[in-house]
């Protein structure tokens, strides 16, 4: 297994190096640093200080190589910025010059304010309504139940966001409909609103997903044999096939578990909670080059450890798999 | 054997029955935070008012920031020499703040002018722990004469710099120097900065600069408590017990002698400002009041400012909630968006009588600024055609794309100038403004009968700059061209990123180029005309159409050292049609947009040059708070249709597992 591991750790390089450069083609090649300055700076700004802010960011480097007279060979922007990447150092936001070490830190904590519980929560509901459906199966309670899921599924998460501000705190005003607190129960108030959509957007698929894997699991010998030894129904669905089925919703969640960090785009931006993915649709919307690489480059490592996770936790959960 | 014990679905029932209560627990809608405070030390309510921008400030160093939104959190932290009166705008005008009166101007006989400036006594910075002991400290001229050494530190890169360096003594040398020497000297004085005494100093200037008084009004010549500068420096310093603790940079905790303070900033979120305890620099005027609502202003004269005691500015980058809150009372005003605009403002710009029986007043806010189209005045094809150009200008139908697109509420642009300034004559009538017959007529004088090259016989075609921001831009960009195509001629759109838009006004590689505009920097008519300037041609300038006619710009070098006066009205007005007559932009529409004010938070300001005015708004709290419940008012239904659901669902469950384990 460790040399597996070991293996995955070096596939990642190059995948790494991938992500690096598309991100420094995109914001350093089709748009330089200097129309960047021009956006950011606005308007009326004055030459100099463009040129100062592109000192300032270390953007008035040479693209590729510094073939300047007197300069080191590898002082450019495309070397410096994977340098950067690289130790994680990774400066400061080309639109507030904040250091984006500080806006991850800041950021973490609401993204997964938010995310946690939604996770939490959606998997403990998905798997207990997926049982239910199970133990109802082929009733007309659990067709429609299908279908609510097929539904659910159905409808793009910006609906979800729209109606349930629309009507959930605009209509019943039982909610916020903007905003968030870190501090002490006003956050709970903030977050009820988009953890349940956050919920909700994900249920469906989740509900229909693991009915079908307790679904396979409850045809199975095991499942006959306690019946037939008169374990209850409930506690054969709860007990014997939880336990069988988790193998195949372990590997499926784990891999979720590194993106929390990294939030939710469309729920932060939309109820204003601050956290990454806010950040990050932000940085996208203003052209702030910084900011974004650091982003992505860092949901790329996270994609990757959720890929090794679910390797490991699949190994872990089965003893039929052997990691090689 | 059945099992006795309680099934597992009753245990998640209760689960999601309790997820339901918290669900509904009544947490409240109110997105704003707690007050500071519940009362003023002498118990009465402390006031609040909920403000909100789009976007976060780009900078809150006074020598560096120049966006809106930076301005209007600085605006209330840092107070300026002079400021403008937050009602008089026909025209602007400017009235003391740090300083005890106007400047005195001095006309030299050598030809350069000094203004001779006394600083109010006894006005003292916000507590801060940069200094001792937390306490403010006593205003000083140095700390003008550290703001206005900063101007020229070419670190801070101050945006006024290149306005000022024509007219302030060595002031672009200053820069110059330091920049050679990789930093600027604060030991050394400036040559335009005179320190007579503890309260006043003198602006030495090489010629006439009446528009001083203006850059007075903006944060650039703000004093700088240099202590501030040094403590916020961004770095970890060790705090009391020895931890290290990181420090915010300056340009994130201005320290000024405002009428607020700024308590909290978290960027994509909310920015909190709470009254400043030593603030006494200005009152609330008691003149100048729009008719309309004098008898109600009347009440604020001469009060001390601020009349709230906190100001909370939510940041919406997302604009869908602002409705919803304004709505619900929780914010006090809200700028009405184009999505909005038909749920809030009738046909004949009147409010919707939904928003009429709930009280809320509606505001028309003319911005100081002018929108036009740039038409390059060194293109082989346009510039040196000036009926081409007279043409164009006369297909333009401004009217029509503003009732399109800005809803009928913007102005359609006859000149330059916006109304307000110096010199705008609302009467003025643009001779090429939207005439088709007169179109085609210039048009075949100008050699393209019908739009076809009487020489060639070819169909005249013209290319069209626009930024490829989105759809709308997009129907804009394509009004404009149908508009040209009426006369018979081509015109192909080009779009554009942001980079290649720049690349091509920087280089001057354009033919026309839609949706140029500019805000006014301070009201006066130099600060427009020199925008065809031939001396400000981009980068360095912004002279975009390229436009060079020598008898302009000696007219306009004359005219910007003027004080106003009949004489300085006629040049202007000479400028005015020069620019009529040649053409170089062809004016769409002056911005204006339209604000709707809950019922408790009157406007107590009409000046569109102060950003938010936050030290002059008013609010009725116990009017606020009596709405707010009417209007948020929860139906208790809901929870208990859910709760039957869940209750029902899980019944139909544990009646199912009895039935099969019996």
């Amino acid at each position: 297994m460790f040399s597996y591991l070991i293996r995955r750790l070096l596939y990642a390089i190059p995948i790494l190096f991938g992500v690096m450069l598309i991100t420094f083609l995109l914001f350093f090649v089709v748009q330089p640093p200097y129309a960047r300055a021009r956006a950011i700076l606005g308007e009326k700004a004055r030459p100099a200080q463009v040129q100062q802010w592109l000192h300032d960011h270390g953007y008035d480097k040479p693209t590729y190589l510094n073939t300047k007279p007197g300069q080191h060979l590898f002082d450019s922007l495309f070397v410096n910025q994977m340098k950067r990447l690289i130790t994680f150092d990774f400066g400061v936001s080309d639109k507030t010059s904040l250091p984006i070490a500080k806006t991850f830190k800041d950021g973490v904590i609401p993204s997964l304010c938010l995310t946690l519980p939604a996770f939490v929560i959606g998997f403990i509901m998905a798997v207990t309504l997926s049982l239910y459906q199970v133990f109802i199966r082929y009733s007309a309670l659990d067709r429609f139940g299908v279908f609510f899921c097929v539904a659910l599924m159905s409808i793009p998460p910006m609906i979800y966001m729209f109606v349930g501000q629309r009507v959930l705190a605009m209509q019943l005003n039982y909610f916020p409909a903007y905003g968030f607190d870190l501090r002490g129960w006003q956050t709970a108030k903030f977050l009820l609103l988009p953890v349940t959509l956050m919920i909700v957007m994900y249920l469906g698929n989740d509900v229909r997903l693991y009915r079908t894997i307790f679904l396979e699991e409850i045809t199975q010998d095991y499942v006959r044999t306690a019946l037939a030894k008169g374990v209850p129904q409930s506690r054969v669905l709860f007990v014997h096939v939880l336990k069988n089925g988790m193998i195949s919703l372990i590997t499926l969640v784990v891999a979720h578990l590194p993106f929390l960090i990294m939030g939710s785009l469309l729920l932060e931006n939309f109820f204003g909670i601050p956290g990454l993915g806010n950040a990050l649709i932000h940085a996208i919307q203003t052209g702030d080059a910084a900011m974004t690489n650091a982003l992505v480059y860092l949901g790329a490592l996270f994609y990757l450890a959720g890929l090794m996770l679910t390797d490991i936790c699949y190994a872990f959960a089965d003893p039929r798999i052997r990691l090689s | 054997m059945p099992s006795r014990r309680t099934p597992p679905f009753r245990a998640c029932a209760l689960l999601l029955l309790s997820l339901t209560a918290t669900f509904f627990a009544g947490c409240g809608n109110d997105p704003n935070l707690k007050p500071e405070h519940e009362k003023r030390a002498d118990g009465s309510p402390w006031q609040v008012r909920y403000s909100y921008m789009p976007d976060d400030p780009r900078s809150l160093d006074p020598q560096f920031a120049y966006d809106q939104m930076s301005r209007r959190l600085l605006e209330p932290v840092v107070d300026t020499l002079l400021e403008y009166h937050p009602f008089k705008t026909d025209p602007y005008e400017v009235m003391p703040s740090l300083l005890a009166s106007l400047p005195e101007r001095v006309k030299n006989p050598d030809g350069t002018e000094t203004y001779v400036c006394k600083l109010k006594r006894g006005i003292l910075f916000h507590n801060d722990p940069c200094f001792p002991g937390g306490k403010g400290r006593e205003l000083t001229v140095q700390d003008v004469e550290y703001g206005w050494k900063r101007m020229v530190d070419p670190k801070v890169e101050c945006p006024a710099l290149s306005a000022l360096q024509d007219y302030l003594v060595g002031f672009g040398e200053a820069y110059e120097t330091a920049k050679k020497a990789d930093g600027l000297d604060y030991s050394k004085p400036l040559k335009c900065f005179e320190i007579v005494d503890d309260q006043t100093f003198k602006v030495h200037l090489l010629k006439p600069y009446p528009q001083i008084i203006y850059w007075m009004a903006m944060h650039f010549m703000s004093p700088v408590a240099h202590e501030a500068v040094e403590f916020y420096d961004g770095k970890e310093h060790p705090d009391a017990n020895g931890k290290m603790v990181l420090r915010p940079a300056f340009k994130w905790h201005p320290v000024g002698t405002g009428a607020f303070q700024l308590v909290e900033y978290e960027p994509a979120s909310r920015a909190r400002l709470v009254r400043n305890p030593n603030y006494h620099t200005v009152v609330f005027p008691s003149d100048g009041y729009p008719p309309d609502r004098a008898d109600f202003l009347k009440q604020f004269a001469g009060q001390p400012v601020p009349l709230v005691d906190e100001i909370q500015v939510t940041i919406f980058r997302e604009q869908t909630p602002i409705p919803v809150l304004f709505n619900q009372g929780y914010l006090d005003s809200m700028g009405v968006s184009k999505d909005a605009f038909n749920r809030v403002v009738t046909t004949a710009q009147e409010l919707t009588p939904e928003y009429k029986k709930r009280g809320v007043v509606l505001e028309k806010d003319p911005d100081v600024s002018t929108f036009f189209i740039s038409l390059n005045m060194e293109d082989p094809v346009i510039g040196s055609n000036k009926k081409l150009r007279q043409a164009l200008s006369c297909s333009y139908d401004g009217q029509s794309y503003v009732d399109i697109f800005w809803n009928g509420v913007s102005p359609v642009a006859q000149q330059l100038m916006p109304p307000g300034i110096f010199g705008y004559d609302k009467n003025y009538q643009n001779p090429y403004s939207y005439d088709l017959d007169k179109a085609r007529k210039l048009l075949a004088e100008a050699g393209y009968p019908g739009g076809i090259d009487s020489k060639t016989g070819r169909q005249l075609e013209l290319n069209m700059e626009a930024s490829a921001n989105g759809s709308e831009e997009r129907q804009m960009t394509e009004f404009v061209q149908k508009g040209f195509e009426q006369l018979g001629i081509k015109v192909n759109v080009v779009e554009n990123t942001f980079a290649e838009l720049l690349r091509k006004e920087d280089a001057g590689k354009f033919q026309i180029l839609e949706g140029t505009g500019w805000g006014a920097d301070y009201p006066d008519p130099e600060n427009f005309y020199m925008l065809l300037n031939s001396r400000n041609f981009p980068p360095e300038g912004k002279n975009v159409s390229r436009y060079k006619n020598p008898e302009f710009d000696k007219l306009f070098d004359k005219m910007a050292t003027m004080d106003n006066s009949p004489e300085r009205l006629q040049i202007v007005n000479q400028l005015r049609d020069m620019i009529g007559e040649d053409c170089p932009q062809i004016f769409t529409f002056h911005k204006a947009f339209f604000t709707t004010i809950n019922p408790w938070a009157r406007r107590t300001s009409t000046n569109m040059l102060l950003e938010g005015a936050f030290k002059y708004q008013q609010v009725d709290p116990a009017m606020r708070a009596q709405l707010q419940r009417e209007w948020n008012r929860t139906p208790k239904w809901p929870p208990f249709v859910l709760v039957l659901l869940i209750a029902g669902a899980a019944g139909y469950a544990i009646r199912l597992n009895r039935k099969r384990n019996v």
